[in-house]
């Protein structure tokens, strides 16, 4: 290499490198590169990745001229481009027009279109034209609001790792049929769907993230998943589901997932587990279960506190718990408070458990029998954070002395009592 | 492989393309990939004789920067802060080692170091105008004004650049025309137009034939107003509503460059069909000299010539320009929204 500081230092690279380089500006910078030498002229066109947001924009005084203005910019560069096209990716408030839309996904589905990202604005709802369905090098795919129909002679995407629907409109048997269809599936992510009454086969299946009013979950072939993340919401229609039906929800849902490593649910999910529920022995064990986040845990009621004992005792490496509480407290029955001594071994130990994090706590007999339990059945226990939510300030001092008094298993252990807002 | 005693470091041999051969500790340089490779297919880097041939676009000072980059990140204990902040300082280099680091560590294959570099490198072209790439990174300014539109032209439906490819071509028209009628080479005149550029346009489609330079000036002020447009940091706006033009104050060259531009109508109706015509190629050459000619002088007049200009144009309003089917141009009034 020579030292004559006047000669070109980058033109020359590898267009590897200068791909590596420009994916990492925004594409209008990147389409500008073009002017800046003879070398330079068609570099930015067999880049592999476009993406296209907000930055692509010129500013303008009215919403169509800048919605006209992306759409011409996003025809244009694909029309300029050369080669193949591996990620796409709009994000945008602005709603291009279906026949636009369509021809852009047509002609990405000639283009050996591996990752397909579609978030545009809230105005209208996009139908997926059939040629997405025909892509067939798609590992990677995430849809906000559109409708999608897979077509009848759709045989899956046989390359897919990650599927993302958000806000998508499908029918549910389709849905269904569009889960199994992928063979390699690894991620799966529905959002905001209504009254699902879902089953999903995917034996490669890793992660599973569920958003929304769903019936019924029930994970039949999943053996591999390691992280799910569940939050239900509730309607009337599903509480009276729920009351009329049959089955184990808790084996339904969480039968089949002996990899499991990280369990997060939210607003119904302890409850939803909860039916059917029955207590006695637990026949399958998480070996790999180390971290448990439920919140909105009702203590009040006796079935969602029995599907905690039950998950955190069929979890013998746990070692990290989060609970929060369901700050709603209506009953003033009696605490079968007995239920502690009575049914629960005194030879239970969570040999691993090492920091336990209590939040919205509400000073409820079963809340403090709860970490009564915890605090002297964890060995290694580091960490006891509660924190109180703030409907109970002036109880606090009381509660304090109490946790205090209880024994602890784990000379270690520490009980913090947290009194700010998490 | 040696055997490591406790007190006995093992060291791999590498050989740069000069020839110049050093050792290194066997755990630094087993993380780059592609000597890691070598050593386990090939067994060689044991001895001085053995060393590993590095790539050719591997040299001695860019190996030593490696070297401290693979020192640092084979350490299993780092923490990610402490790992960010190292690479934030590593990467303060001036562009050329940037740029060698950059090549030698895609070579070795070494994926994070080029993910570092890379970044390093797409700041600078973020954001930046043309000439403060070019000024970077020491790229030639070897492209015509009509290749630098091209992509332009290519990339936005501005009515503007559309209403200049109609010049250019009709003007490529019109030359082919004179071609065959008369043997005539076109004259290199220096005539610098004094009019306002609201004449300009107006008299494009005016009786004036002959004047190839005027076409040419009207021409090269459209496309270096166009050009600025451009520029990320310019007010590049298609505000096509009736918005009065800035005025530039007379002070700065670049202020004036800047804030200088007219203003179209959206309400275009523009003949596509003509645009590429078959031209002789020597012709195409021939116009491309002259416009990159008329460019430079007026690269060169510039600032002064718009200050001209403007202050002759005394009111400001837009201009607002229709071109029928057959090529004739209208001015319109009042402008509709689009």
């Amino acid at each position: 290499m020579d030292s004559d500081s006047g000669r070109d230092l980058i033109s020359d690279l590898p267009q590897s490198i200068i791909e590596s380089i420009l994916i990492k500006v925004p594409l209008l910078d990147a389409v500008r590169t073009s002017i800046l030498s003879r070398k330079w002229r068609y570099k930015w066109a067999t880049i592999t990745q476009l993406v296209f947001n907000d930055t692509c924009l010129t500013p303008c005084h009215d919403k169509s001229s800048i919605s006209c203005n992306l759409v011409n910019f996003i025809t244009r560069c694909l029309f300029l481009h050369d080669g193949p096209i591996h990620k796409f990716e709009l994000n945008t408030s602005y709603s291009p027009t279906s026949p636009d839309l369509d021809q852009w996904l047509l002609f990405l589905s000639r283009k050996d279109i591996k990752e397909l990202i579609i978030d545009i604005g809230e105005d209208d709802w996009f139908r997926a034209p059939s040629c997405v369905f025909f892509c067939p090098k798609l590992t990677h795919l995430v849809l906000v609001r559109c409708e999608l129909n897979p077509p009848p002679n759709f045989k899956g995407f046989l390359c897919l790792k990650h599927l993302s629907l958000q806000q998508v409109i499908i029918p549910p048997h389709d849905i269904e049929v569009l889960i199994s269809s992928c063979p390699l599936l690894e991620s799966l992510t529905l959002s905001y769907f209504d009254s699902l009454e879902l089953t999903i086969r995917a034996p490669n299946l890793k992660y599973l993230n569920l958003e929304g009013e769903f019936k019924d979950i029930r994970l039949e072939n999943t053996p591999h998943l390691v992280g799910i993340s569940v939050a239900m919401y509730m309607t009337d229609d599903i509480a009276e589901h729920f009351e009329q039906s049959s089955g184990c929800n808790f084996d339904k849902f969480l039968g089949g997932v002996p990899c499991l490593e990280r369990l997060i649910g939210h607003i119904y999910f302890t409850k939803y587990l909860s039916i059917g529920n029955e207590q006695g022995s637990f026949p399958v064990m998480y070996q790999n279960l180390k971290f448990i986040e439920l919140y909105q845990v009702s203590f009040e009621d006796m079935k969602e506190l029995l599907v905690v004992l039950r998950l955190i005792v069929s979890s013998p490496n746990l070692e990290e718990l989060q609970i929060s509480s369901s700050s709603i407290t209506t009953t003033t029955d009696i605490y079968d408070l007995d239920f502690w001594e009575r049914d629960w071994p005194a030879d239970c130990t969570f040999s691993k458990l090492k920091i336990v994090h209590m939040t919205d706590f509400s000073g409820l007999p079963h809340e403090i029998a709860f970490i009564k339990f915890l605090l002297g059945h964890s060995p290694v226990l580091e960490q006891m954070i509660v924190a109180p939510t703030i409907y109970v300030m002036d109880k606090v001092v009381k509660m304090l002395i109490d946790l205090l008094t209880f024994r602890r298993a784990s000379p270690l252990a520490t009980v913090k009592f947290v009194q700010e807002p998490l | 492989m040696a055997v490591v005693k406790p007190e006995m470091k093992s060291y791999i041999w590498l050989q740069t393309a000069d020839g110049s051969i050093q050792q290194v500790e066997e755990e630094v340089a087993m993380f780059c990939p592609m000597i890691c490779r070598e050593v386990l297919q090939t067994g060689m880097g044991s001895s001085k004789n053995y060393a590993i041939s590095l790539p050719q676009r591997v040299n001695p000072a860019i190996l030593g920067l490696i070297l401290d980059y693979c020192r640092f990140h084979q350490v299993p204990g780092r923490s990610n802060k402490e790992r960010k902040t190292f690479d934030e300082k590593f990467i303060r280099l001036d562009t050329k080692k940037l740029c060698e680091l950059t090549s030698a560590a895609d070579s070795l294959q070494l994926r994070p170091l080029v993910d570092l570099t890379s970044r390093a490198l797409a700041r600078m072209i973020e954001g930046k105008t043309p000439e403060e790439i070019r000024e970077t990174f020491h790229l030639p300014d070897d492209l015509t004004e009509e290749e630098k539109l091209e992509p332009l032209r290519n990339m936005t439906d501005d009515p503007r650049i559309r209403l200049l490819n109609r010049l250019y071509a009709r003007k490529r028209k019109e030359l082919k025309e004179r071609e065959k009628l008369k043997n005539v080479e076109v004259e290199e005149e220096q005539h610098v137009d004094e009019r306002s550029v609201d004449d300009l346009l107006s008299f494009i489609n005016g009786a004036d034939e002959g004047k190839l330079e005027t076409y040419l000036t009207s021409y090269i002020y459209c496309a270096e107003l166009l050009y600025f447009l451009h520029e990320p940091d310019c007010p590049t706006s298609s505000c096509l509503n009736g918005d009065t033009g800035n005025v530039p104050s007379p002070s700065k060259p670049s202020e004036l460059q800047d804030s200088a531009y007219v203003k179209f109508s959206p309400k275009l109706d523009f003949d596509d069909g003509d645009i590429d015509d078959e031209l002789d190629p020597a012709m195409k050459e021939e116009i491309d000299r002259e416009v990159e000619d008329f460019a430079r002088r007026l690269n060169s007049v510039w600032p002064e010539r718009m200050q001209e200009i403007l202050s002759l144009g005394q009111e400001r309003r837009p201009v607002s320009l229709s071109v029928n089917g057959n090529g004739s141009l209208k001015r319109y009034t009042g402008l509709d929204g689009r």
